[in-house]
C-alpha cells in the first residue's frame, strides 16, 4: 500500500445559472473555427487540484454542475458529501444575480446545513458590459454571511485565491476532526450527457 | 506509434517517473517524482483536436507509453472527462487539454501517456 499523499480531501461544488462561467472557471485551452477539442465534446465531470495550505496538503475534488442546472434537477444527491459550494453569478447578467437567492434557498433544502459557500461574480474583466455592481454583490454576501470576490476565468484574475480562500474556510470548520472516507463518493452516476455549452466566456 | 518516435528511458527510475510530470500546453502540475509507475500496452486514444464534421467517430491514435496511477489522488491536478464506456478520459486542470490518458473505471487505475505530457 502506498502512503497517502495529502491530509485531507475537500468536495466543492460549482454552482449557478448556466453561461455564467462556471466551466469557464477551470477553462482556457479553447476550440477554433475549424476544429473542436475532444474533450469539450465530451464534458468534464470533475477536477482533483491540490492546494497546499496551514502546512496541509488538500486534494480538493471540484464538481461542475455541467448543465444540469437547467432541468432543475440539482437535488440532494448532487449535494451529497459537499463540503464547499461556489455558487456563481455573472456581472454582465442581471438575472444570474437575481438566482443566487434562489440558488442559496436551494442549498438550504438540500445541501449540509454546514457546507460553506462563497458567492462569485464572474467576468469582472468586462467591465464595459457590468449591469451588476460589485456592492450589491458584497451586500447579498454580507446579508447572508457568505464570503464574496469577483473572479475572471478569462483573465484569470482571483480564480486560485477564491478556491484556497474557500479551502481555507473548511479547513478551519474541520480543524480536529479526522479526514473522512472519500471513497464512496468518487462518481455520481451521471453518464455521458452531450455537452452543448461551450467557449462560454465568449 | 507517436510515442516510438522519442525515447522515454531516461525518464524512467525504478519503474517510476524520474522527473515531474506536466501539462505541455500550461505547465500545470499533474504528477510529482515517482509516483506513476511505467506501463506498456496499447491504447487507441482520441485526438486533442478534431475536425468539425466528424463528431461522432473521433479520430484516435494507438498510444502505447503509460505512467499508471493506482489511486486518483495521487494525481497533484489532473480533470476527469465524462463517462464513455469503461472509462473516463483525463485532461489538464487548468487549460482543459487533453485527453492526456485515461481512466479504467472497473479497476480504478488512470494512465497518462507519456507522448501526451511534459517532463520537466
Amino acid at each position: 500500500m502506498a502512503k497517502k499523499t495529502y491530509d485531507l480531501l475537500f468536495k466543492l461544488l460549482l454552482i449557478g445559472d448556466s453561461g455564467v462561467g462556471k466551466t469557464c472557471i477551470l477553462f482556457r485551452f479553447s476550440d477554433d473555427a475549424f476544429t473542436t477539442t475532444f474533450i469539450s465534446t465530451i464534458g468534464i465531470d470533475f477536477k482533483i487540484k491540490t492546494v497546499e495550505l496551514g502546512g496541509k496538503k488538500i486534494k480538493l475534488q471540484i464538481w461542475d454542475t455541467a448543465g444540469q442546472e437547467r432541468f432543475h434537477t440539482i437535488t440532494t444527491s448532487y449535494y451529497r458529501g459537499a463540503m464547499g459550494i461556489m455558487l456563481v453569478y455573472d456581472i454582465t447578467n442581471e438575472k444570474s444575480f437575481e438566482n443566487i437567492v434562489k440558488w442559496l434557498r436551494n442549498i438550504d433544502e438540500h445541501a449540509n446545513e454546514d457546507v460553506e459557500k462563497m458567492i462569485l461574480g464572474n467576468k469582472c474583466d468586462m467591465s464595459d458590459k457590468r449591469t451588476v455592481s460589485k456592492e450589491r454583490g458584497e451586500t447579498i454576501a454580507r446579508e447572508h454571511g457568505i464570503r464574496f470576490m469577483e473572479t475572471s476565468a478569462k483573465a484569470n484574475i482571483n480564480i486560485e485565491r477564491a478556491f484556497s480562500e474557500l479551502a481555507g474556510a473548511i479547513l478551519e470548520k474541520t480543524a480536529g476532526r479526522e479526514p473522512g472516507d472519500p471513497a464512496d463518493r468518487v462518481y455520481v452516476d451521471r453518464r455521458q450527457q452531450p455537452s452543448t455549452t461551450k467557449s462560454c466566456c465568449n | 506509434m507517436p510515442d516510438c518516435n522519442k525515447n522515454f528511458e531516461s525518464e524512467i527510475k525504478e519503474g517510476k517517473n524520474l522527473r515531474n510530470v506536466k501539462c505541455k500546453y500550461c505547465s500545470s502540475l499533474i504528477l510529482t517524482p515517482s509516483t506513476g509507475t511505467f506501463t506498456s500496452f496499447e491504447f487507441n486514444l482520441p485526438l486533442m483536436k478534431q475536425s468539425k464534421v466528424n463528431d461522432s467517430n473521433p479520430d484516435t491514435e494507438n498510444v502505447s507509453l503509460f505512467w499508471a496511477v493506482n489511486e486518483m489522488y495521487t494525481f497533484q491536478n489532473v480533470g476527469f472527462s465524462n463517462t464513455v464506456g469503461d472509462n473516463k478520459y483525463l485532461t489538464c486542470a487548468d487549460c482543459e487539454a487533453g485527453p492526456i490518458g485515461f481512466h479504467d473505471i472497473p479497476s480504478k487505475k488512470s494512465y497518462v501517456a507519456l507522448s501526451r505530457v511534459q517532463h520537466v
